[in-house]
């Protein structure tokens, strides 16, 4: 019996118009589309500059925020209403104003009159432009100072009394904070999460849309039978992904999985068990298909943004902690980035496989009996 | 005197409130074709989903093809076939994918389910057609197909949900020829359908209004009974009295 119903699966999925594209299509995108696309390193910010001072030192200052890659010089304007201007168009994030006794007081060292203005619609690209903005300007001073002292050491003298701390910086297992490097495995993730949380459930909805589903319940296939000949093929599809990821990583980004490679696909099984449970579930409770994407595009979107891929789990409020507990994707990511950037092993990430099981149990018992052959 | 192969005894069906099949009680026998009319809403699908083991009575007993119709669902799906109103094979699936299927599902071996295949693809003159994906059959094929697959794993009883829906009289009548060699095969046919002239070939029809049985016997009999030409006119005089809406 199980030999005929998984035939016919596969017949099917080989035969469907678009799904065979899809697999292939996925993960080169993936690969190579969405790396880029959610990258958060912050560049091109645009910069305007009011200088009031018009000086030697001035432009210096300005020549120090442009050289560090992070600005684009937008204009130098004459006075701060034409700079907010800009800022109103959205064509300047941020604006750095320089008062006109700026050479004058940085030589007497009577002050530093400098503004930054930093538009903070989207927080994040605010609050690191004006953290780049004032290491441009510290490294200015710097530069500034140690020049100063080789011609004069006179007014050194202050700045060589004070106490020096030197905090050098080493980054453990992505050494060039490579943002791409981070997504990798995280965007895994997420391919597989939707294929195999999608397609089944698709799968029995279309089934049900056409009246096959009931012709299976008047014969006596049983329910385990039938729901596990709908999964294997997505655990098939999902290797190939996960296989073809990796792959192209290599290939493209020169990118290796630090750790070894079974634990990825141990996780990965964990994750597909999950996922083809809820799959399956969402699809008895969904009487067409439209209803069934809905569903689960709802929970695509909580499991995405409630997983710490892009935004650190330990910086949520502790409510929202406690519900990505509920989360599998909070499991699998946090699996697979640990075995793909820190070569960890299930020894040290146990917890991450103990959740992705506990709610693998849940889901796919549940899914089991209420996929009710003999319904009311 | 023929045994019962259906054995139904005040079979009650609730929804909530609603009682969709209320107290109904019938045999039928090994061999005979047994129409089961009603409008729509009078419950003959709820009905013929319990005797199919697809849903459990709220009260009442009885037994099909010799299983319980509470306890021994899965016995009963084993031994009966069924073919609904939808058209209920893989459109995407080839012919003969679908006569592979079903066969391999209901336990026949690889060399079983050859011969079988070669044998309905016979019958049906379809051995042209046998890789022709089955949702691209014209609507009269793909019930012949479906009948035939029902019929895969020889079962002693079929059940057939308005099995003629939507295809022209010549073709029903050509459907109709299938059914009476399952009969002459000591098939037991179960047959809903809402086209009146296909009523008159049963050997006896039971006539559902407001989940009850308002009458059943020969077509014969009931059109001496209500003094009518004929079965629409029959099932007209006994509709009408139904006080449930559609």
């Amino acid at each position: 019996m199980w030999k005929y119903l998984l035939e016919k699966e596969f017949k099917q999925f080989f035969r469907d118009p678009g799904l065979p594209r899809m697999a292939l299509m996925f993960p080169v995108l993936m690969m190579l589309v969405f790396p880029f696309a959610v990258s958060m390193e912050i560049r091109n910010i645009n910069l305007a500059v009011v200088d009031g001072s018009r000086s030697l030192e001035s432009s210096r200052l300005i020549e120090e925020c442009i050289s560090s890659g992070y600005f684009r010089l937008v204009e130098v304007c004459d006075s701060p209403e034409e700079a907010m201007r800009l800022m109103d168009d959205n064509d300047a994030d941020a604006i750095i104003t320089i008062g006109p006794d700026f050479a004058a007081d940085v030589a007497t060292g009577a002050g530093f009159p400098v503004g930054i203005k930093v538009n903070t619609v989207n927080g994040t690209r605010g609050s690191i432009g004006a953290q780049y903005l004032q290491a441009c300007i510290r490294m200015y001073l710097q530069e500034r100072n140690a020049g100063a002292a080789g011609m004069d050491s006179g007014t050194g003298m202050a700045a060589s009394a004070a106490p020096v701390i030197d905090v050098s910086e080493k980054y453990y297992f992505n050494a060039y904070l490579d943002y791409k490097l981070f997504m990798i495995p995280a965007l895994i993730v997420i391919g597989i999460t939707m294929i195999t949380a999608f397609l089944p459930a698709l799968n029995i909805v279309s089934e049900k849309e056409t009246g096959t589903i009931e012709q299976i319940n008047v014969t006596p296939v049983s329910k385990t039978a039938f729901i596990i000949c709908k999964m294997i093929p997505y655990w098939a599809i999902s290797f190939f992904v996960l296989t073809a990821c990796l792959l192209i990583a290599w290939a493209v980004f020169g990118y290796t999985c630090r750790g070894n490679l079974l634990w990825l696909y141990l996780y990965t099984t964990l994750d597909i068990i999950v996922m083809a449970g809820l799959g399956l579930l969402i699809s008895n409770y969904s009487s067409n298909a439209q209803q069934a994407m809905f569903v689960i595009w709802f929970f695509a979107v909580i499991f995405m943004l409630m997983s710490g891929i892009f935004t650190p789990i330990a910086s949520m409020p502790d409510w929202a902690q406690a519900i990505t507990y509920f989360n599998p994707m909070r499991y699998y990511a946090d699996a697979m980035r640990a075995v793909y950037l820190k070569g960890s092993s299930p020894l040290e990430i146990w917890y991450d496989a103990a959740g992705l099981a506990a709610i693998g149990i849940a889901m796919v018992s549940w899914a089991i009996a209420s996929y009710r052959k003999s319904s009311d | 005197m023929e045994e019962n192969v259906i054995h139904i005894r005040n079979l009650t069906k609730k929804f909530g409130d609603f009682t969709a099949v209320d107290h109904i009680s019938f045999d039928v026998r090994r061999g005979e074709i047994f129409g089961f009319l009603g409008a729509n809403g009078a419950g003959k699908t709820t009905a013929m989903r319990i005797l199919c083991g697809l849903s459990r009575p709220t009260e009442g007993e009885g037994t099909v093809a010799g299983y319980d119709i509470c306890s021994e669902q899965e016995k009963i799906k084993r031994n009966i076939g069924y073919m609904s109103q939808k058209f209920s094979l893989y459109p995407d699936l080839t012919v003969r994918e679908n006569i592979r299927l079903f066969g391999g599902i209901y336990g026949l071996k690889d060399r079983q389910i050859r011969e079988k295949t070669d044998a309905v693809l016979d019958v049906l003159g379809m051995q042209s057609e046998r890789d022709q994906f089955a949702g691209a059959l014209p609507l009269g094929w793909k019930q012949k197909l479906a009948f035939s697959i029902a019929m895969v794993h020889d079962p002693g009883i079929i059940f057939l949900d308005e099995p003629t829906g939507g295809v022209d009289p010549e073709t029903r009548r050509r459907f109709w020829e299938m059914i009476y060699d399952a009969a002459e095969r000591r098939v037991t046919v179960f047959v809903t359908t809402h086209y009146m002239d296909e009523a008159e070939y049963c050997d006896r029809v039971s006539v559902m209004v407001d989940g009850r049985i308002a009458a059943l016997d020969s077509p014969d009999r009931l059109k001496s009974e209500f003094h009518a030409g004929n079965m629409d006119e029959v099932f007209g005089i006994i509709a009408g009295r139904a006080g449930r809406e559609e």
